[in-house]
């Protein structure tokens, strides 16, 4: 087991420039999530740990040694790829074998090898059947186990449940995040889903344009944003926003009048214009006439049985809300609403560089 | 449709009538044939207008045939009654056409003032058997060319003897600035014949029998291994081409050529011809081997007395003095006619090869004849390679004319294999039937009617071109062939290939000799292709998306080229003396390598040129195949562990394997019966050891006195051969294919 550290890694294709200034330390033992939207340079990142791309600039290390130059093979890392990459002339146990074959060992020990990573992932029964006659789940789990067999220092995973089905998906998370605390091997896992970021993650470092936005723990992310970016990234239905004015101590806009929390204001910050953002389930509906701090409009209405998601209109801006079903069952569409908001669960966000000017109170 | 039918039947017989009716008004007296090209062909077209003016109730249709195809078209095409009724061909072959019933004896009395008007050799040289069959047109010799301009730079006069000429051509002589004082294809034997029958030799017996190892027959050999070797005035591996370029660019004092070479040659190339030299060593001229060309009448023009009347008519004009002046004038031929020879396009040069016609020796027209050229051409060779005495090298080929002339088996009564085959088909109908009952065949086939009636026209056609000719070569097999007769012998031709009674196991020209050179130039061929575009489809593959339109072009240009051309590059590239292969070595200090005269780098030579065509067949096939292999797979190989080579063996080779396996069979099949290349680059040589099995089922039937039996069984045992490979590999295709 290993740490894996990146400091300012850049990755040029050409006149591409897809990873700009990368810097991260992963602990020893971390599962690590790399997220972000598709095409920000992920797998990039991920390729350039294991050694199938060279990084333009920077360095990478991994258990302290850095391994720029050193090859793939002697890196002592395992990788999931996307698609499996099993090999398709092989059976399950040639290619959970492979790895430890081309390496020399003897026979014996690679089918022991193969056992033990067979066993612990209930795939003994597929042992001889080739890669086109298991299904897609199977699949996943012989990639994971040709990973596992070679017991490498850190492991490496491209969207490895992307092309699984819902509830394949979030059963064989469950088992990743099982088999994480099992085994304790550095893992970074590179997915689009956040989801799986949140669920999976020790941290989640999120991605965008190849530079990272930000680095922590899924709820450091969810909670306390670094900026528009994450905070619109993390959570389905999004954040909420509306371009607002920060004046005397308040965050004006059309139908929204929210006290600021100045003790989490970050310093320095002056009054003008800012962004304001609300997560749907912070947004209370006020019924009965009571003065609400935000005025809505009401779009359109999605029951979900337990809830509402109400589609409402804040000035120019589209906001959704999530009401209790009991409590929107007196709405109607093209009606007004007024919601209120706790103001420690607003956040603001600077309307030029769109950095987040709440910040996360300290430990007291 | 029900009306439809009749009425169409009724049409086509209209049709039918009309075309038949309106055929006949315009339907030709006689039909002429030849294969002139050019300003030969344009002079014989107005030659046929001049007669028709004298002759308007005969209609004349001039029909140009091919020089490849010609001899062919005519045995074939004369006793069906659509060939010639009168034809122009060279005299040699009049002796076969005799004997087979192609032509039609001239009466002499009746073209008397046509006869008188040429010289008496060259009528004989269209005699045959006692009897006139042709009435000669034109002569086709060689003589000596020499440049004047390089003449007068040594202050010398055309040469009387040989003499003569081997002290010229010593002075100009100048290997190392590539000037030699003679150039003509050396190893040839119908460029060699002036001196061969100068110094006395002789090709037949007293009596008439072929007999190529006559004492004097050496003489000449020498002579000319001595201008090679010795004197070195000759280059080495000279050929046509590398004679004309040397000759036309002034780096040649001399050449022996035809008349053929007066159209080659440039405008701004200033020569002469005269007769070749008088041998110096025997005082008596040079004597080539003439050529007359003839004009001639077909059997076919016997079919009426009126057809006979006005073809007899037609070949009599061609060879009269009319068209002989045209023929001179507007054709440039070296016309047969003494006066109308006056008026050629070139006087003197036809001056000369008239004199040449008139010293030379008139190409025999007996039909075993055609089977001298291989081995004399052999003999030449291995002389002039100096691998053997000429006197040796003459009594080996004397004895390969003798196997070419020996007579067939003898034929057998076909009872027997007619028995066994009808019980094989009875036995076969049998089978089928019994297995059509089980399987309910009929009732199927009547069920997919329409399927059947789809595939038909496809099934039928390739009935027609496929298996038909396939049923007929094979059958061909049971025959022997002489002189336009065959007759059946069943299995011997098989027999005498299998048992190499005709020579030892390891004579170059047994099966199995040729069988084991055969599959070791298939194996060196196909592990080439393979290995070189598949390294190239490696290195390639990256840029191959980017650079794709490229690749292609540079791809598809050594396939846009005919292969024979590039065997003809290829065969200049490793000329002795010329070559740019050679060229390469020289500079590097190497010593040069006389490629053709041994059978390993002779061999070594005709696989580099097959490689160069064959690679990019397998790199087109790889780098399709490669680009189906997701890269992932190789990354994770090399995550696992894998070295680049492990990569390419474990991953990158067996997942190529489907693709590459049917490339590699078809390959294997091409390469087996690439006859281009073998016979235009090492031409066989040396000694026919680099010969493969097509190229010597080639020659059984075309160049060793048309043993076209033994020929056809050749081809049985290559399809033979074949069959059992694919069907060796497409077993383990199959094994392969369900578990790949
Ligand atoms: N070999 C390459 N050559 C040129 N450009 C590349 C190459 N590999 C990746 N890119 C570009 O780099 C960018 C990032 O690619 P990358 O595969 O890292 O994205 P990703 O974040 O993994 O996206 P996804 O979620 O879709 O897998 C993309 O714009 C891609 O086009
Ligand atoms: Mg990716």
């Amino acid at each position: 087991m290993a740490s894996v550290s990146l400091s300012g890694v850049h990755k040029r294709f050409g006149d591409t420039h897809v990873v700009r200034g990368v810097d991260l330390d992963i602990a020893d033992g971390e599962f690590l999530v790399l997220v972000g939207s598709s095409g920000c340079g992920k797998s990039t990142l991920l390729r350039m740990l294991a050694g199938l791309e060279q990084p333009s600039s920077g360095s990478i290390a991994i258990g302290g040694r850095v391994v720029n130059d050193v090859a793939p093979r002697d890196r002592d890392i395992a990788m999931v790829f996307q698609s499996y990459a099993l090999y398709p002339h092989m059976t399950v146990r040639e290619n959970m074998g492979f790895g430890l074959k081309v390496r020399g060992a003897a026979a014996p020990e690679i089918d022991a090898a193969v056992a033990d990573a067979a066993r612990v992932l209930d795939i003994v029964h597929l042992l001889d059947r080739k890669p086109k006659e298991m299904s897609g789940g199977q699949r996943q789990r012989v990639a994971m186990g040709r990973a596992l067999v070679r017991k490498p220092k850190v492991f490496l995973f491209d969207e490895p449940l992307s092309n699984l089905d819902a509830s394949l998906r979030g059963q064989m998370r469950v088992e990743l995040k099982r088999l994480h605390a099992k085994l304790g091997v550095t893992t970074v896992y590179v997915t689009h889903d956040q989801v799986e970021a949140m669920t999976l993650a020790d941290r989640i470092a999120l991605l965008d344009k190849g530079v990272v936005q930000q680095v922590g723990t899924p709820a450091e992310l969810y909670d306390w944003p670094a900026n528009r970016f994450t905070a619109r990234f993390l959570g389905s239905p999004g954040m909420n926003f509306v371009e607002a004015e920060l004046r005397d101590g308040r965050v004006f806009a059309p139908g929204v009048d929210v006290p600021v929390v100045a003790e989490l204001l970050a310093e320095g910050t002056t009054d003008g214009p800012v962004w304001i953002g609300v997560r749907p389930h912070d947004l209370r509906l006020e019924v009965g006439g009571a003065a609400g701090a935000i005025e809505a409009e009401v779009d359109v209405l999605e029951p979900m049985g337990w809830e509402t998601h109400a589609h409402l209109r804040v000035g120019d801006a589209r906001w959704t809300a999530r009401f209790d079903a009991a409590d929107a069952a007196s709405l109607t569409p093209r009606g007004r609403v007024r919601c209120s908001v706790a103001p420690r669960s607003a956040r603001l966000f600077a309307r030029d560089d769109e950095r987040a000017l709440y910040r996360a109170p300290g430990p007291t | 449709m029900r009306f439809g039918r009749p009425a169409a039947a009724l049409l086509a017989l209209f049709a039918l009538a009309g075309t038949t009716g309106c055929g006949r008004v315009a339907e030709p007296d006689v039909v002429l044939w030849h294969a002139y090209r050019g300003a030969e062909a344009e002079a014989l077209v107005e030659v046929v207008h001049a007669f028709e003016e004298r002759h308007p109730e005969v209609v004349v249709e001039v029909v140009p045939v091919p020089y490849q195809a010609y001899a062919n078209k005519l045995t074939s095409g004369v006793p069906r009654g659509n060939g010639p009724d009168v034809f122009l061909f060279a005299q040699e072959r009049i002796g076969a056409w005799a004997d087979a019933g192609i032509l039609h004896a001239l009466e002499p009395t009746q073209h008397r003032a046509v006869l008188e008007a040429l010289p008496g050799g060259v009528v004989d040289a269209c005699r045959y058997d006692g009897e006139l069959w042709g009435l000669p047109v034109a002569t086709k010799t060689t003589a000596l060319f020499y440049r004047s301009d390089r003449l007068d730079e040594l202050g010398a006069e055309p040469p009387e003897t040989t003499d003569d000429l081997v002290a010229l051509a010593a002075r100009f002589t100048d290997a190392s600035a590539g000037r030699f004082g003679l150039v003509y294809p050396v190893g040839d034997f119908y460029f060699h014949s002036g001196w061969f029958f100068g110094f006395g030799g002789t090709l037949s017996d007293a009596d008439g029998t072929p007999r190529l190892d006559a004492p004097s027959n050496a003489n000449s050999f020498a002579f000319v291994a001595d201008l090679l070797n010795e004197r070195r005035v000759v280059p080495r591996d000279c050929d046509y081409g590398v004679a004309k370029d040397l000759f036309a660019r002034g780096d040649a004092l001399f050449a022996v050529n035809g008349p053929w070479f007066l159209g080659e040659l440039g405008d701004d190339v200033p020569f002469g011809v005269v007769p070749l030299p008088r041998i110096s060593a025997t005082n008596t001229p040079a004597s080539p081997f003439v050529t007359v060309e003839s004009v001639l009448v077909s059997s076919q023009a016997a079919r009426s007395p009126e057809a006979l009347a006005a073809a007899t008519l037609l070949a009599d004009f061609i060879a009269g003095p009319e068209s002989s002046v045209i023929r001179a004038e507007r054709g440039g031929q070296v016309v047969a006619d003494r006066t109308a020879a006056l008026s050629a396009r070139e006087p003197a040069a036809s001056a000369a090869f008239g004199a040449a016609a008139a010293a030379g020796t008139p190409m025999p027209n007996a039909p075993e004849m055609t089977a001298i050229w291989e081995p004399l051409n052999r003999a030449l060779d291995q002389t002039l390679r100096g691998s053997r005495t000429a006197e040796a090298a003459l009594v080996d080929a004397d004895a390969d004319l003798r196997r070419a002339l020996a007579p067939p088996p003898p034929p057998t009564s076909p009872l027997p294999y007619e028995v066994a085959f009808g019980l094989v088909l009875v036995a076969a109908a049998g089978l089928a039937v019994r297995r059509s009952r089980r399987t309910a065949l009929l009732a199927r086939m009547r069920t997919s009617r329409l399927a059947y009636l789809y595939v038909a026209p496809a099934a039928i056609a390739s009935g027609l071109l496929i298996f038909l000719p396939f049923i007929v070569g094979a059958s061909l097999s049971l025959y022997a062939h002489e002189q336009g007769e065959f007759s059946f012998v069943g299995f011997a031709n098989f027999l005498n290939i299998l048992l190499a009674r005709d020579f030892g196991l390891t004579h170059p020209q047994s099966f199995y000799f040729t069988l084991v050179v055969t599959v070791a130039w298939t194996a060196a061929n196909v592990v080439l292709h393979v290995s070189i575009g598949l390294a190239l489809a490696l290195a390639l593959r990256d840029s191959w998306v980017r650079l794709r339109g490229v690749y292609r072009v540079l791809l598809i240009v050594p396939w846009a080229v005919p292969n024979y051309i590039t065997a003809l590059i290829w065969k200049s590239m490793f000329n002795f003396s010329f070559g740019s292969i050679n060229g390469v070595l020289r500079w590097l200090g190497a010593t040069p390598v006389d490629w053709f005269s041994k059978w390993s780098t002779a061999f070594a030579a005709n696989v580099a040129t097959n490689t160069w065509l064959g690679f990019p067949f397998m790199m087109v096939v790889s780098l399709g195949a490669l680009q189906s292999i997701p890269r992932d797979l190789e990354d994770a190989a090399e995550v696992d562990g894998a070295s680049r080579w492990q990569r390419f063996r474990h991953i990158t080779l067996p997942l190529l394997r489907p693709a590459l396996v049917p490339a590699v069979v078809l390959g294997t099949v091409w390469t087996f019966n690439m006859f281009n290349i073998i016979y235009l680059v090492s031409g066989g040589g040396p000694d026919a050891s680099t010969d493969i099995l097509i190229t010597e089922a080639y020659r059984w039937a075309f160049e060793r006195g048309e043993r076209y039996g033994y020929a056809a069984a050749y081809g049985v045992l290559i399809f033979g051969v074949l069959l059992i490979y694919t069907w060796a590999t497409s077993g383990r295709r199959a094994t392969e294919l369900t578990d790949g």
